[in-house]
């Protein structure tokens, strides 16, 4: 990908979110204050250059409903050209042809919870910065800001296929801070690593871990009714900063404009629907609380996380228009977590809902196709007919629509960025690898070839996992 | 389950999986056979790509391609798979409810009389739920243990079986258990050299105590640092009649705990293990077993900086006896999932019978009682699984448990609220009907 201007690349980022999140045009008053829009820790991220690849023979999933047996994708400068039975194959010197006899090929998977970077490998206590426990809103911090680019999880993710993930703070607070959404890239700094044009997220939660990491310090909330009014106070406020800027900005008021809040920006920028809610909420009843907040503040959820009893309430998710970002199976870790069932995913599929598979693990994130098996399996096992191609869209097309970069990646379709994985078999058995990740067309993990397996700078010199040595164990 | 009669379980068990049950004279004993079944025997017979196997008083009766036999229900086997039941190593089921609360939890203490003989299996629920949902998920017995946590030793392992009553005790105090490396080393002055310097007190205690019992019951003796009822428990170690089994990590600790092993020798096996692989040959040559989680290969602390994938498959290669832990903080109540994992095992190399076998009767074999349980063969526990496919694959599930040629109940809490809910808006979700 070229790298654009920073002014280009804002004017991208807002057209990008009016269109996906909400359109917010106003009439302006001919007075209205210019407020120029702060740059700081925007994405550098640059596409690797590779040359044209063509993928034949294969099986396809392309998550936009397909599954295409003998199948060829072909992509060129970052861009996927072709998807399908008959594309000619281009006259380019420069043209890498791949047989994938046998083999299947996804769109990249994509992590909408995960904590890589922010509590990386080792888990030192000086390494652990995923949760600012300081109070229970911290809308000012941004994960990106504890983002280590070197921690080792990175590249065992890529060798699990994902080429894209959502950071988040951790749990602890009502409102934990933004998210940010990744490249799967090695990167000397975690602006080189920042989706272009993904919009921020913001981390809620629900239950159990505020109450708990507050309550012990003997200070709210302590109950989760007082988790309510924690949430409800800082939307309170933040409709009144907005509302402070919007005045100044239609030349209302003194004229002078009104102190930056860092974290009111924050909690404005979903008000203004340029943030999305990542809410950690596993109860049904406290899922049905939030919603009533955000129409309270009128704000939307995009998606509740680790939303264990989504399958209660599956209805009214897909009413009020809210993904369900899930595990197959986890369960019973804390009494919020006692109600799972394996065919979770499959019941909000079911109900027509936006279903997720999640890992918020940094081994769970090398098999996101597996759970998805999983969970594929427990919803046929009920008596649904979930496909391949209909399950392959819980790791990749529903968590980019989840994140709003769904019209960039997440599905195999033209134009889109080629972000690909090359299975060595169906990717919904345990014991399928994938094989070659690319990322915007570039080649960045390659199972045979040490050239392309990234080690980061905190792995280097540590130990010499030999290619072959590696391969001999496996005969 | 309990309030039904083996012989209507027995059909209610045919009739879900479509079978004929062929009900035979009352006063005989209920005679199962599965038929047509791949069937993974774990022994010299190997794998029967299409067999039967007959069992009757719980135990099996025979095994083979072609049984020409009756049996009161008869289930069709053909395209699925019969294991042993999972035999789930290290886990608190049974022990816990909520990983959170510890007010649900018995698996660890602070009492200081008891390290080395904390012993948990009289504590343990079979109403727990995790008890139901693992059974109901292919786990038929399962190691438990203490955790390891701020004192040297941890306690004794115990053997359960998952069947449905108290205290369902397979094998008592078959392993201690104990840790070397940062976090015990965190609870014991904050070196692991003062970890050593305390295992070594407490074994050499143990020989005092071997050679001066009396004295030391009577209070003629110095004063010992270790409870009486911890040194007596550490006596079936020193000699060499259970296992030493230590949660480490790293290379540099696995040797010195081979050589803490040779020096007072006791046998000595690891857990966790995640840099074994490279002195898979040395383990071989002590005869010391591993337990590893093959999903686990997080750089996730500076003592585990070598763990990777192909640990299970390396070292199952040099000959070292493998078995399988679960998955990370799911161990308990997601012990099921172990089979998974076998599977990660095989996709890194490590062979297929191996694999199944290190969560069967390789520690069968290795706690004592593989002349019972671990293998599909004519004198063993029916303590058996009928699969819809390959047991290790993730998109196969589990048809029928047996536990003691019993067919259990495949329902748990986790079903019930799927059959409440798969429809939203009937009177069993809108009025909490059963």
């Amino acid at each position: 990908m070229i790298k654009v201007p920073a002014k280009t690349r804002l004017t991208l980022a807002a057209l990008i979110s009016a269109a996906f999140l909400s359109a917010c045009d106003k009439p302006q008053k001919e007075d209205k204050k210019d407020v120029e829009p702060n740059t700081a820790f925007e994405s550098t991220y640059k596409a690797h250059s590779y040359h044209p690849v063509l993928i034949e023979n294969a099986t396809i999933l392309t998550a936009a409903g397909d599954k295409i047996d003998k199948g060829s994708v072909l992509f060129k400068d970052g861009k996927i050209v072709a998807v399908g039975t008959d594309v000619e194959t281009p006259t380019d010197d420069n043209l890498e042809v791949i047989d994938a006899n046998g083999k299947w090929v996804t769109p990249g998977l994509i992590d909408v919870h995960s904590h890589l970077g922010v509590y990386p490998a080792p888990g030192v206590d000086s390494a652990a910065d995923g949760n600012e426990m300081t109070a229970p809103v911290t809308a000012e911090v941004w994960a990106e800001h504890s983002v280590w680019p070197h921690d080792p999880q990175f590249e065992l993710a890529l060798a699990g296929g994902v080429t894209s993930m959502q950071i988040l703070p951790g749990s602890a607070n009502l409102i934990g801070g933004r998210t940010v959404t990744l490249k799967n890239v090695p990167a000397r700094s975690v602006m080189e690593m920042k989706f272009p044009g993904a919009p921020h997220g913001l981390k809620m939660a629900c239950g159990e871990n505020p109450k708990r990491v507050y309550g012990s310090k003997g200070r709210s909330p302590m109950t989760r009714m007082a988790n309510i009014a924690g949430f409800r106070d800082a939307w309170i406020k933040a409709a009144d900063y907005k509302k402070q800027w919007e005045d100044y900005e239609n030349g209302e008021g003194n004229g002078k404009p009104p102190k930056r809040d860092l974290q009111m920006e924050t909690l404005a920028g979903v008000l203004k629907g340029e943030i999305l809610i990542h809410n950690h909420c596993y109860r049904a009843d406290e899922m049905a609380l939030m919603l009533e907040i955000a129409d309270e503040f009128d704000f939307l959820i995009s998606t509740f996380h680790h939303a264990v009893e989504s399958y209660k309430i599956a209805d009214k998710l897909a009413e009020n228009n809210v993904c369900s970002a899930l595990w197959s199976d986890w369960w019973g870790f804390k009494q919020e977590a006692f109600d799972m069932v394996p065919e979770n995913v499959a019941l909000v599929e079911k109900a027509g809902a936006c279903a997720i598979v999640h890992s918020d693990s940094p081994t769970g994130i090398q098999h996101l196709n597996k759970d998805a098996a999983k969970s594929m399996a427990s919803g046929n096992a009920m008596g649904m007919e979930i496909t391949p191609e209909k399950a392959i869209e819980w790791i990749t097309i529903n968590p980019a629509k989840s994140m709003g970069i769904g019209e960039q990646t997440g599905s195999l379709e033209v134009g889109k960025m080629a972000d690909v994985v090359l299975w060595d078999g169906n990717p919904f058995s345990v014991y399928s690898k994938a094989e070659k990740v690319f990322i915007d067309g570039a080649l960045m993990y390659d199972r045979h070839d040490e050239k392309y397996q990234p080690v980061s700078d905190f792995q280097l010199g540590q130990y010499d996992f030999d290619v072959e040595a590696q391969e001999e164990a496996a005969l | 389950m309990s309030l039904l009669s083996t012989k209507s379980l027995a059909k209610s068990v045919a009739a879900a999986l479509g079978v004929a049950s062929l009900i035979a004279g009352i006063c005989s004993a209920e005679t199962t056979l599965i038929k047509d079944a791949k069937i993974h025997t774990l022994s010299s017979q190997g794998v029967l790509q299409s067999g039967d196997v007959l069992f009757e008083d719980g135990v099996i009766k025979a095994v083979g391609e072609d049984l020409s036999v009756e049996a009161d229900t008869v289930i069709d086997g053909a395209g699925k798979v019969v294991t042993p039941g999972i035999f789930a190593q290290i886990t608190q089921i049974g022990l816990v409810e909520l990983g959170s609360q510890e007010q649900t939890a018995d698996a660890r203490t602070e009492h200081e009389e008891q390290g080395a003989s904390f012993s948990v299996d009289k504590v343990y629920n079979h109403n727990s739920t995790l008890v139901a949902v693992n059974r109901s998920n292919g786990v038929t017995r399962t190691l438990v243990a203490p955790q390891v946590g701020s004192t040297v030793f941890a306690g004794q392992g115990a053997i359960m079986s998952l069947k449905d009553q108290y205290h369902p005790l397979i094998a008592k105090d078959v392993a201690i258990f104990t840790a070397f490396g940062e976090w015990s080393a965190e609870g014991m002055g904050g070196s692991r050299a003062s970890v050593l310097f305390e295992l070594n007190k407490a074994f050499d205690e143990a020989r005092l105590y071997q050679k001066n019992r009396t004295a030391i019951e009577q209070g003629d003796f110095r004063e010992l640092t270790y409870s009486i009822a911890d040194l007596e428990a550490l006596q079936a170690v020193i000699n060499r009649e259970i296992p030493l089994l230590v949660n480490t990590q790293r290379e540099s600790d696995i040797l010195t705990m081979l050589d803490f092993a040779k020096e007072q020798n006791i046998r000595i096996g690891f857990v966790g293990a995640a840099e074994a692989w490279k002195v898979a040959d040395q383990l071989a040559e002590a005869d010391a077993s591993v337990f590893v989680d093959p999903m686990d290969n997080l750089p996730d602390s500076f003592e585990s900086l070598g763990k990777r994938y192909e640990n299970a498959a390396i070292l199952s290669e040099a000959g070292v006896k493998v078995m399988f832990l679960g998955q990370g903080f799911l161990a308990t109540h997601n012990a099921y999932t172990v089979r998974h994992s076998a599977g990660n095992a095989v996709a890194y190399g490590m062979d297929y019978d191996k694999a199944l076998a290190a969560m069967m009767s390789t520690p069968a074999g290795y706690f004592g009682g593989d002349e019972t349980y671990g293998q599909i063969a004519e004198g063993y526990k029916a303590e058996l699984v009928l699969w819809n496919g390959d047991p290790l694959e993730v998109t196969t599930l589990p048809e029928q448990v047996w536990i003691d040629g019993e067919a259990v109940s495949m329902e748990n809490r986790s079903t019930k609220l799927r059959d409440r809910y798969k429809d939203l808006d009937t009177d069993k979700n809108t009025g909490y009907r059963k």
